[in-house]
């Protein structure tokens, strides 16, 4: 478990990052927390020629407010998002999602840029990107583009960010003060801080009458990514939400959940079981969003 | 052997710091890692892909061009200078060498290691070693190994069975025809480990001058310097293991015999120092990880009042590829093969098959624990069978206080024991009627919940007899501990023992003994770990044996001190010694106090001052004692009975569960650990060992597992793959004291390193399946994993 050689280079700025990437010719590696990359290195599944420390570029750290959005830069550390009143006001669902991140020793250095660059399909915070419908801002030495987050994952570990592109924020839109929001998030793993088997998020928004107006439901631990579960989303959304559906609706729901599912078997879990317990934690998390949305209603 | 009186006793039972915990704490310790030999070389393996392969050819020649590369060794070479690995079955056609010759046997086998100035450089050119397999067909299911005459691990043995033994202790068919039921199951124990923090390391200089191999090894092992000299071929004294290393845990699994065969040899050859120190990926994959991977088919006689008459086992346990010691694990088991309980006979067949899988090496309890699993199943099946309460089957057969020493069918005498003192007062502080309400509460609501109930012996401190049953021409009676006080001119002490400790706090033990014994302070003496030239006699520290073999070996050598001591004052003061009297060093006339000796005058003596000596009285102050094993000593009788260890604790076990119906997921809410090892000598340390094993237990219960698929890939050496619980899933644990003194002992002490993990698995699988019974279904296997168990709950299925 020791590393294969490679060039180490710190920078200083995104552009020099970005021109360190650059001309690495696709085969440099970012180095942000490290919590994966590191072992990654030492067991030789990674192979960069170069590795491009980001951890001094004071640009890629901390958390914004705006009118329209929260942007959180890059290399901010999942501790400090588990610390930020902003994102336990604005963001509560990364904040749930959160203490299921590894653990607070890994969460100290850990990034919420490099838990979404390495896109593993059950990690909790590109759900949560996913679900709440973030914004991926990534920079080339000469340009820079902005990715949903429905477009950014295309399959386990793999992204649209190329490996000449640096991902330096991403961007939650915040949502209207006057709504009625709840979120929900449910995880089974066998011990605290593994990646899920699986792990479900919701978002629901409801009238002051407590119908559903709107509705996230995303999965991870399912498939090659995170998905947004649009059939029962809907569902949600055309029924309207009252104690005495919600219980019918949900059964209903089940099979809908299940169909387009294509999780894998491995030694930790079958298919079959993932996608068995992919329905109750969606069931649990919309129960979650539900129940705290109505409690929000004055 | 005087028995205890806690009242009397000044450090011994007392809570007091434990002497190591400061330089752990604060990281002062000295491993293996921190010992740095100017000009070392380092190491990297080449590991099999295959499970079973022959090896057609090997190319060393890129790598060893490789700048900065020494040398790149294969089996074929090491073969040719070295010998085989002993080990202990009489197995004349299984070779074993360090690295594979000819046939890889399991993945991760070790094919060719490189020599290299540098680790990073080391596993550089490792990749460039060219090894041509002839991929072959692996035998992995033990069952199938057991009956298969074609696949064989290893061809020249002619079959896959390292070892099968029938024993029968007891009238056991008359037993079953005169009982009312009887029931079969089976349970599986899967393959787990002890997962020290610190993999196996190991250093070794070849001093050329001396012709000696000067070696450092992060071992817990018995005749590992034995089994070194004997494969390099060179005499037992040309060996010095250095033993005054910490080592950063191992409850059995630290061997290393392989490794330090390998260092060993190119320290010789390149004449450099060599080192060794496992990876994580190394160390499970292909270390010495490998815990016993057993499948029991049990049989039970029982009448309809409960009383439970007679057992028939058959264990068939899977030692992987290379027979080590593992197999000797299923003989500890005799020593207890009835747990606590009266039961008139047994039969146990105990077999071990090679398949294609890592080598099997000793895990903490020495094949107790899946054993006490078995046996606190069986128990639970006939509460089950009966609709009687499994507090009651335990009630009616326990043995009794006044029933020792109690003698069971395979030849064990139980030393002394207050079985249903420490089930009284565990259930007492556990509160077992609220339990029990809370329990029907949560069943009441739609949750499963359940309790667990299970307890287990710990036998401790063994004479290694079982080493003969299983194979006789292996004529060893005994296992015997020694210790050496030295009292310096200035009256210092030091306590001397003779092999290397894992965390078991064995330096606060020799200390806290003879500080009893002189009446010093034990923070004052000061212990070392000999190397193996200077070392007192030892067999290492195994089989929850140093409380009992060192600690009573320790009080021995300090008596003998005293002794000295007295006869030095009497000559001295001009009394006879039964007129004096012994304080804290200081000897006293016991008429006349004030005609006294201090100890600083008696120590100046001993050294110096010769004409104050009684005659003939060998000068200085230095005692050594050896302890033999208490009772046995004898080989086993025609019926295979004997006595293998001497003293035998005792823990109950009570967890509270639930269980998440829809997800099969365990959470463990309370549990209450009540534990007997006699006289504690430091109870933080007992305190320590409980709640550990116990927290190792809950892991073989519910999460680890070494996997392999149907073709012999390895699936887990890491720990994202390999599940070890975290302090998160380890619950809260309420432990109750009891102590019933061993008569065996210097002060009472019995074992204590064992006992959480030999009930911890027993009692979970007991609570699971007490909240799985409302349901009809019940898991006969190890660990339970939550897919598992929601497959039961969900589909009747137990597929993952």
């Amino acid at each position: 478990m020791k590393s294969a050689p490679f060039d180490y280079v710190l920078a200083k700025s995104i552009y020099e990052a970005t021109r360190y990437l650059a001309e690495g010719e696709g085969e440099a590696a970012v180095l942000a927390g490290g919590q994966t990359l590191m072992p990654m290195l030492s067991m030789r599944m990674a192979r960069p020629s170069v590795l491009v420390d980001i951890n001094g570029i004071t640009d890629l750290s901390g958390i914004e407010e705006n009118n329209t959005a929260i942007e959180i830069k890059a290399c901010t550390r999942q501790t400090e998002l588990l610390n930020s009143p902003i994102v336990k006001y604005h963001l509560p669902l990364l904040a749930q999602a959160l203490t299921f991140v590894g653990h607070s020793q890994t969460r100290n250095r850990g990034t919420i840029g490099g838990s979404l660059a390495h896109a593993d399909p059950a990690s909790e915070i590109p759900l949560v990107a996913l679900a709440l419908d973030a914004e991926i801002c990534l920079s080339h030495v000469e340009s820079s583009r902005q990715i949903p987050a429905t477009e950014f994952f295309l399959g386990p570990m793999m992204t649209v960010c190329e490996p000449t592109e640096l991902l330096v924020s991403v961007h939650f839109p915040l949502t209207k003060k006057e709504s009625r929001v709840g979120t929900g998030f449910h995880e089974m793993s066998e011990r605290h801080g593994d990646f899920a088997l699986v792990a479900a998020a919701a978002k629901i928004e409801l009238d002051n009458k407590g119908s559903c107006i709107d509705a996230a439901i995303a999965l991870g631990g399912v498939d090659g990514t995170p998905v947004r579960v649009t059939a029962l989303e809907k569902k949600l959304r055309s029924n309207g939400i009252s104690d005495n559906t919600l219980e019918s609706a949900m059964e209903l729901a089940i099979p809908e959940i299940l169909e387009d599912l294509n999780p894998v078997s491995d030694q930790h879990a079958t298919a079959d079981y993932r996608k068995r317990i992919a329905a109750i934690l969606a069931l649990r998390a919309i129960n979650d969003a539900i129940t705290e949305a109505k409690g929000n209603i004055a | 052997m005087r028995k205890s009186k806690s009242t009397n006793l000044r450090y011994i039972s007392k809570k007091r710091r434990v002497i190591e915990d400061e330089r752990f704490v604060c990281g002062t310790g000295k491993f293996v890692q921190d010992i740095q030999l100017s000009d070392t070389k380092h190491i990297a393996i080449v590991q099999s892909p295959y499970a079973k392969a022959n090896i057609i050819s090997i190319n060393s020649k890129p790598a060893s061009e490789l700048d900065g590369v020494h040398a790149v060794l294969t089996g074929a070479e090491l073969a040719n200078h070295t010998d085989p690995i002993r080990f202990g079955l009489n197995l004349p056609n299984v070779t074993w060498y360090p690295l594979a010759v000819n046939m890889v046997r399991y993945v991760g086998e070790w094919v060719a290691v490189v020599v290299a100035d540098n680790p990073y450089l080391a596993e550089d050119a490792a990749e460039l070693v060219e090894v041509n397999y002839e991929a072959l067909d692996p035998i992995i299911d033990p069952e199938e190994a057991y009956t298969d005459s074609k696949r064989l691990v290893h061809p020249e043995h002619g079959s896959n069975i390292l070892y099968e033994g029938h024993f029968c202790w007891g009238p056991v068919e008359e037993d079953f025809a005169k009982s009312d039921f009887s029931l079969s199951f089976r349970v599986r124990w899967g393959r787990s480990s002890t997962v020290p923090i610190e993999t196996f390391g190991v250093v070794a200089e070849w001093d050329e001058g001396r012709e000696m191999l000067e070696i450092w090894a992060s071992i817990q092992m018995p005749n590992f310097v034995e089994l070194l000299a004997s494969a390099m071929r060179i005499p037992l004294n040309s060996v010095r293991l250095h033993q005054d290393v910490d080592v950063g845990g191992s409850y059995g699994v630290k061997r290393g015999i392989k490794h330090a065969i390998i260092v060993s040899y190119l320290a010789r050859k390149l004449r450099n120092p060599i080192r060794l120190i496992e990876d994580r990926l190394i160390n499970m994959s292909s270390g010495d990880a490998h815990g016993p991977d057993r499948i029991f088919d049990t049989n039970i006689a029982f009448n309809k009042d409960g009383k439970v008459n007679s057992l028939k086992i058959r264990a068939l346990d899977d030692a992987g590829a290379y027979p080590g010691r593992g197999p000797f694990q299923l003989a500890k088991p005799i020593s207890a093969i009835v747990g606590p309980y009266k039961i008139n006979s047994v039969e146990y067949d105990a077999i071990s098959v090679t398949t294609n899988k890592t080598g099997q090496v000793p895990v903490r309890g020495f094949g107790q624990s899946p054993t006490n699993y078995m046996l606190e199943t069986a128990i639970d099946r006939v509460a089950r069978h009966l609709n009687q309460r499994r507090l009651d089957i335990r009630i009616k057969n326990l043995i009794k206080n006044d029933e020792f020493p109690y003698l069971i069918p395979s030849g064990s005498s139980y030393d002394s024991g207050d079985y249903l003192g420490v089930l009284q007062k565990t259930l007492d502080r556990a509160d077992y009627e609220n339990l029990m309400k809370r329990r029907k509460n949560a069943r009441i609501d739609g949750r499963l919940a359940g309790i667990g109930l299970a307890t287990c012996l710990e036998p401790g401190g063994g004479n290694n007899i079982f080493e003969y049953l299983m194979n006789p021409s292996a004529e060893i009676t005994t296992f015997t501990e020694g210790c050496e006080i030295k009292v310096d001119p200035d009256g210092l002490i030091t306590g001397v023992m003779g092999t290397t400790s894992s965390g078991q706090g064995h330096e606060t033990l020799v200390a806290t003994i003879i500080g009893e014994e002189l009446e010093f302070d034990p923070a004052l003496i000061r212990v070392v770990h000999a190397d193996s030239l200077n070392a007192p006699v030892t067999r290492s520290p195994v089989a929850s044996r140093m409380a009992i073999m060192l600690g009573s070996a320790a009080a021995g050598a300090a008596q003998k001190i005293k002794a000295k001591a007295l006869a030095i004052a009497a000559e001295n003061l001009g009394r006879p010694i039964e007129k004096l009297e012994y304080a804290e060093g200081t000897v006293f006339d016991q008429i006349n106090t004030s005609h006294n000796i201090s100890w600083s005058e008696i120590c100046f003596i001993a050294h110096k001052a010769y004409h104050k000596l009684p005659h003939g009285m060998e000068p200085g102050m230095r005692a050594h004692n050896v302890f033999q094993v208490p009772g046995g000593g004898q080989l086993p009788d025609t019926d295979q009975r004997v006595q293998i260890y001497p003293c035998f604790s005792f823990q109950v076990h009570i967890p509270y569960v639930e269980i998440d119906q829809h997800t099969g997921k365990v959470s463990i809410l309370n549990y209450f650990v009540g534990h007997d090892c006699g006289t504690q000598i430091n109870p933080d340390i007992v305190r320590g060992m409980v709640i550990g094993g116990l927290a190792h237990g809950v892991g073989a219960a519910l999460y680890e597992k070494f996997q392999y698929l149907p073709d012999g890939q390895f699936l887990n050496a890491t720990f994202a793959d390999y599940l070890m619980p975290s302090a998160y899933e380890i619950p809260m644990v309420t432990d109750i004291e009891h102590c019933t003194p061993s008569p065996l002992t210097s002060h009472g002490q019995k074992g204590s390193g064992e006992g959480g993990y030999l009930g911890a698995p027993a009692a979970i699988s007991s609570a699971v399946n007490d909240a799985l019974a409302p349901r009809g279904l019940s898991i006969c296997e190890l660990p339970m994993r939550s897919s598992i168990i929601e497959g039961l709950l969900n589909n009747g299925s137990t597929s993952q």
